[in-house]
């Protein structure tokens, strides 16, 4: 971004668009909550629109919102999978937070974390990590060494 | 070709980050670039007018980036064209897909003014593309 102002701007831009995503996450959350076991495919859904919020926040540097977005998409994967009711049930908790607070977080995008999204955050963390964790992830300089072995074979 | 005429294709569906990746390449000197918010219409352009490079967004619907990728790769004319994809998607299973579909870079976003002109400079000049 070239200036502050131009940066707001864009950031207003990009919290109208993923303001529609958020609605569109909230529909599919209500509609998982009203039969688990026969709507979980459509964890996936709100899987994908965790996913747009998390990629254009990077992008936006709002590294807040992308992290708890982040940590919705992950929950809501292993949602898809989930064996167990309570496991459903605890996917679809986790993903009431993520998503009340991302929500806020779009609106109030300029506050600091707050002990509460720390709280918030932390909880995700042992959720995902009962539900077996984050899928593996590569760094810049691994793809980087995937593609230079590739090119050189 | 001088990078004021190669034709750049930015294919996102998030308007905010077309507007910001096309702000970066004019940065970066380029002229001529292209955006499409869905593969529908980056396969549309394509048939339109020529492309020396593609810089697409991985989750979209209902063509996905890796499904644009695979698309340009299989099509006679269009498989020579340099892909590169900006995705927040860092898993390990998906960026191993992305390249044996044959993209030629992958840069996890944020993106950033340095990263667009390494990326998008080594992908042209691998390809012979930019002199």
């Amino acid at each position: 971004m070239t200036s502050s102002a131009s940066r707001h701007s864009q950031i207003q831009e990009f919290i109208d668009e993923l303001s529609g995503f958020a609605a569109t996450a909230e529909n599919t959350l209500s509609t998982i909550e009203s039969d688990l076991e026969a709507h979980k495919g459509l964890f996936s859904v709100f899987a994908e629109r965790m996913f747009a919020i998390r990629g254009t926040a990077q992008q936006l540097s709002l590294p807040h919102i992308a992290e708890i977005a982040g940590f919705g998409e992950e929950i809501a994967i292993k949602g898809s999978v989930a064996q167990t009711r309570p496991q459903l049930r605890k996917c679809v908790g986790s993903l009431w937070d993520a998503l009340t607070t991302v929500k806020y977080l779009l609106v109030h995008y300029t506050e600091e974390t707050s002990e509460e999204q720390k709280i918030l955050i932390n909880r995700m963390q042992v959720t995902l990590q009962a539900l077996g964790g984050k899928r593996p992830t590569m760094s810049e300089d691994e793809i980087a060494d995937i593609l230079k072995a590739r090119s050189s074979s | 070709m001088l990078r004021e005429d190669i034709s750049i294709l930015v294919v996102d569906d998030v308007n905010s980050i077309r507007v910001h990746v096309k702000e970066l390449l004019r940065v970066c000197g380029f002229r001529k670039i292209v955006t499409a918010s869905s593969g529908e219409e980056a396969k549309a352009l394509l048939e339109t007018q020529p492309f020396q490079l593609i810089l697409c967004d991985w989750h979209m619907e209902p063509t996905n980036g890796l499904e644009l990728l695979r698309y340009v790769r299989n099509h006679p004319q269009f498989c020579g064209i340099a892909f590169i994809l900006v995705t927040a998607e860092n898993t390990r299973d998906r960026i191993l897909d992305a390249v044996a579909a044959g993209v030629d870079d992958y840069v996890v976003k944020p993106l950033t003014q340095g990263q667009i002109q390494n990326k998008v400079y080594s992908v042209l000049l691998k390809r012979k593309v930019l002199t």
